[in-house]
């Protein structure tokens, strides 16, 4: 089994900088691979604004951006153009020609990274370019055909050109612009979502609004109905109630382990790659396991980011559709004045759980690209600085599937007070519906 | 809340008790509440802000925050005056006129520069020892701003001393400094007479300016900032020293105040912060004059808490010697308890049966029925827009502890209350109470103006102090004041600002003394140097104590003790020495 901690992602980056100075190192395609989804968590994690919502946007097209770059040179697959929601075509490469397709995939993950984040700080922006010259360095020296060279560097461009030309469509271009809706009208009914009074973020009204309305990348899955909520009530007792009086119970009782779980998958957008980024990471940790190739870690990257990113839009449509309340709002008013969850809540509405959704659809996808029984370690956040206010350790986690992962995230929202189950098992349940229509592209012949 | 079998209690207070109900049933319940008070118009504090002139209401940016009020005397004529921020209305400046009415003065007073901002908080101190009260407004941006980020640089006005006032931000090097600031208070850290002043940032300008933040994201960015040190150089302009001070923090400040809670004669420095949970928790850092230095002592006296730290009430609420501080929050609010030298502060809210849910901004230690301790006013309001109303609190100090009074005593206002003060607005010895509320952003029921409220409750007897520094600062800002009557000895620190929420109370000490006609003695302890002695004072009555002169720095009472304890020694051993000889002959 093999770990990977997130600093040592980017103490990677850094070596693979080094790289250019010192003596050749020679890079395998997942190198390469695995070096650019390093730099897109990084340059998720490290530009300010950062949201959950964004994040996943940005993954699906960096991710479709890998897969698109390299395709054409593998008989095997094909691409995605025609198939996903409003991208009918896609720029060729030339038949007769040869090209890199290592060069492609680099050139086209700089210039998608590049535009998609274009709020990022000028210092992050000269941390992509060099990235980009370390491997634009070893792949030429390699080739030698200059022509060969820049036709791969300009045919991976262009297609990243022509994803995010498609991007600016879907409703969440530069969306962190607009994170907070300041002339939004609260629906007002029972069990209705207040601003948090235990709270992650200072705003008063809940993120990205409107981000339901985004375009898809799978269109069925813009078709999905809307699940049901179990009914307001606030009899003792009641389904309702009783969803929020288990949080409460829970809350009571949390074991350290419990803590541990509760924390690990916060995934707190201020200070970590964001729930979607968790997800995009544990493909690493699967590809490099595998060691795999360049159209398999391509196709992985792809699904997964696309799959996280229909789950978020979903999930928004969703979560303002219900516009629920957290057991930050209920239990004090019915059940317990003084109690508060052990975790504080985001500043959007509760249900389906959006880390829970998230998380099922990377697992299935990761399941059905890497097999059920699937072991390894997550140590994204291993060495990060204890939690003091809840005496609380950031603990590695081994798991046994990927499936093992939605579950555990989705009951982390629950031991951490601010989702109830249905919240969480609507979530998984939905989610994985997205990622079997994300399968179900004709990915490969 | 549980009771004994470990099950949920509800509707502890009157506010759960609305909030378990239907919103169509809350007006008529407000009317229900307001009757007792309206109708028999016998409540111990009467609402006279309409008849006192007072018109005002501080209208919010876009869901933040303010506003604060500065008590102060502005033309000393001995009736106490106010400055209130209004956000992004207008800033008004009251005149007392001394017939329990104020006259909004602000056109013509040279403060005009204050509408171009967004104001929040607000404080008084002599900056440049001519003898007027001088203030400083914080601001978080631009009225007019067309910029993505807000920030716009705080202000100072000098007291010109006919009841104007000139902008002096640029001189003092404020006018490079912009940032989104909440509050400021005055304190002379290095007791040189000069009041140096703590400025609270909620955000600030980012290192490299625009460099690694590119765009308009800064706001969403969560991006939490350093506060301002500024030393104050000799009344023409300040220097920051935060760094140089030892300080290294950044949080979402809510500025702090400058309070000697060690009982060393110097003023230490106690910061509240926003999201202590997430971002930085509150800090008390203990002053190490003479040298230049804070240190952080927030752990291990146990202040260190991780809550939505609004604001401070400052006061000695058990008369033991040494200030407690009562600090509002989202939700519960903290009482914390000084259990004396070197011991960790310890939160008595739950003890004191004083855990009610509300969202808490001002607070106010003052012996309003005047029977000799510290009973508490607390200014709640929802976080706007949310608009869930909300009433104050007034916790009486009885021989059973502390009684939440509000209703029968006339004060339970559902305004969206923020900054608070207590002043005795008309000098008839007791204390009045001044409340800012915000319009409402969204639909809400309950009036919501600033509210004065007269004090019209007290029998017992009272006794002002107000001070007047030669060496030390002008107005005795930090200073301890001591009345002892009988076995009584009551404590009160002169409020810098920064107090309540953004706010400044009078910086006359008062004092409530029940039945006692003459108190045994007026024990002053002036910042950084020696303490004065008045015994046997009327009572009803305000002594202006003026700093001797050729006061000698840094000679605090307590440093004094083992001269005074050996000059005692050999009283004792020549009066025994005596007697024995007396007996002998």
């Amino acid at each position: 089994m093999k770990k990977r901690t997130w600093n040592s992602y980017i103490l990677c980056i850094c070596m693979v900088g080094l790289g250019c100075t010192q003596e050749q190192k020679d890079y395998s395609a997942i190198d390469l691979t695995t070096s650019w989804a390093e730099m897109a968590l990084y340059i998720t994690q490290f530009t300010p604004a950062n949201s959950p919502t964004f994040a996943s946007r940005c993954l699906g097209y960096i991710g479709l951006t890998m897969y698109e770059s390299v395709v054409h040179g593998y008989e095997s697959h094909n691409s995605l153009a025609g198939q996903v929601n409003g991208l009918a075509t896609l720029p060729l490469p030339n038949p007769d020609e040869a090209y890199s397709w290592e060069l492609a995939l680099n050139s086209g993950q700089a210039f998608i990274l590049d535009s998609i984040y274009v709020q990022t700080s000028d210092e992050n922006k000269a941390k992509i370019d060099s990235l980009e010259n370390v491997f634009y360095r070893y792949y030429s020296q390699k080739i030698k055909d200059q022509e060969r060279i820049d036709r791969s560097v300009a045919f991976g461009k262009e297609i990243a050109k022509a994803i995010f030309q498609w991007s600016k469509t879907d409703g969440g271009h530069r969306g962190y612009l607009r994170n907070f809706d300041k002339d939004l009208v609260h629906p007002e009914r029972p069990g209705s979502w207040k601003p948090p009074l235990y709270a992650q973020s200072f705003s008063h009204h809940p993120l990205h609004p409107h981000w339901g309305e985004n375009r898809t990348f799978v269109a069925i899955n813009g078709e999905i109905p809307t699940p049901e909520m179990i009914p307001f009530d606030t009899t003792a007792g009641s389904p309702y109630y009783q969803q929020f009086y288990e949080v409460y119970q829970k809350e009571q009782e949390l074991t350290q382990q419990e803590k541990e779980t509760a924390i690990w998958w916060s995934d707190d957008p201020d200070d970590t790659f964001t729930p979607p980024g968790h997800s995009y990471y544990l493909a690493t940790i699967g590809l490099e396991m595998e060691n795999a190739s360049l159209i398999q870690s391509a196709e992985t990257y792809a699904r997964v980011g696309m799959a996280v990113a229909d789950a978020f839009i979903m999930c928004w449509k969703w979560k303002y559709h219900h516009f629920s309340e957290r057991p930050n709002t209920f239990v004090p008013r019915f059940i317990d004045q003084s109690w508060e969850s052990f975790w504080p809540d985001p500043p959007f509405p509760s249900f389906p759980s959006g880390h829970a959704i998230q998380a099922a659809a990377a697992a299935v996808v990761l399941t059905d690209l890497m097999g059920a029984p699937f072991a390894f370690i997550d140590s994204a956040h291993v060495g990060r600085e204890r939690d003091e206010l809840r005496e609380t350790d950031f603990v590695e986690r081994s798991f046994g599937s990927f499936w093992e992962v939605a579950t555990e995230t989705a009951d982390s929202r629950f031991l951490g007070g601010i989702h109830t189950h249905q919240d969480n098992q609507v979530g998984l349940d939905e989610g994985s519906r997205i990622a079997r229509n994300v399968n179900s592209l004709k990915w490969r012949n | 809340m549980k009771n004994a079998e470990g099950n949920p209690i509800f509707m502890k207070n009157l506010w759960m008790v609305e909030y378990c109900l239907p919103d169509r049933y809350l007006i008529p319940l407000y009317l229900l509440f307001l009757f007792p008070c309206t109708l028999i118009g016998q409540t111990p504090f009467t609402e006279i802000t309409a008849q006192a002139g007072i018109d005002h209401q501080f209208i919010v940016y876009e869901g933040m925050f303010g506003g604060g009020i500065c008590v102060f005397d502005l033309n000393k004529d001995g009736f106490e005056d106010l400055f209130l921020t209004s956000g992004m209305n207008e800033d008004v400046l009251y005149l007392n006129q001394g017939d329990g009415t104020f006259k909004n003065i602000y056109e013509g007073s040279g403060l005009e520069e204050t509408r171009k901002y967004v104001t929040q908080g607000v404080s008084g101190a002599d900056v440049n020892r001519d003898g007027w009260v001088d203030l400083f407004i914080t601001t978080i941006t631009t009225k007019d701003s067309t910029q993505k980020i807000p920030r716009s640089p705080n202000l100072l006005f000098l007291n010109q001393g006919n009841n104007t006032f000139l902008d002096v931000s640029q001189q003092f090097g404020l006018a490079d400094l912009p940032s989104f600031s909440t509050g400021a208070n005055f304190g002379d850290i290095n007791a040189d007479g000069y009041p140096d002043l703590y400025v609270g940032n909620y955000f600030r300008n980012y290192e490299g300016d625009l460099t690694y933040i590119n765009d308009q994201t800064i706001v969403n960015a969560n991006q939490i900032s350093q506060d301002f040190l500024f030393l104050n150089k000799k009344g023409k302009s300040f220097q920051d020293v935060f760094e140089s001070y030892g300080l290294d923090y950044k949080g979402y400040s809510f500025g702090g105040i400058f309070t000697d809670f060690d009982n060393d004669g110097d003023l230490d420095l106690f910061v509240n912060h926003d999201f202590g949970y997430k971002a930085t928790p509150n800090f008390l850092l203990e002053n190490l004059y003479p040298q230049k230095k804070f240190k952080d002592i927030s752990e291990e006296m146990e202040l260190d808490l991780k809550i939505n730290s609004m604001g401070t009430a400052v006061g000695d609420f058990d008369n033991n010697g040494f200030l407690d501080y009562y600090l509002t929050n989202i939700r519960f609010n903290a009482f914390m308890e000084h259990q004396g030298p070197g011991k960790p502060f310890v939160d008595r809210i739950v003890d004191y049966g004083m855990d009610f849910f509300t969202i808490s901004w001002g607070a106010n230690f003052a012996d309003f029925d005047h029977d000799g301790d510290l009973d508490l006013f607390v200014a709640n309001g929802d976080l706007n827009p949310n608009d869930h109303p909300m009433g104050d609190f007034y916790f009486e100090n009885t021989e059973r502890g502390y009684v939440e009074k509000a209703n029968e005593m006339g004060l339970k206002d559902y305004g969206i209350g923020r900054g608070s003060v207590v002043f005795d607005m008309e000098n008839d010895g007791d204390l009045d109470i001044l409340v800012i509320n915000q319009k409402a952003v969204m639909e809400y029921g309950p009036s919501t103006v600033t509210r004065l409220y007269r004090n019209d409750s007290t029998k017992g007897n009272w006794l002002k102090v107000d001070l007047t520094g030669t060496q030390s600062e002008m107005n005795g800002l930090g200073s301890r004041i001591e009345v002892v009557v009988g076995k009584r000895k009551m404590i009160r620190e002169i409020d810098g600002g920064g107090s309540s929420h953004l706010s400044q109370n009078s910086t006359i000490a008062h004092f409530g003394v029940g039945e006692v006609d003459m108190v045994d003695s007026v024990i002053v302890k002036w910042i950084g140097r020696d303490s004065q002695v008045l015994t046997d004072q009327l009572v009803n009555q305000r002594i202006e104590v003026v700093e001797p002169e050729g006061h000698s720095q840094n000679m605090s009472i307590d440093k004094l003790w083992p001269f005074l304890g050996g000059i005692g020694m050999v009283w004792v051993v020549y009066f025994l020495f005596i007697r024995r000889k007396t007996i002998r002959e």
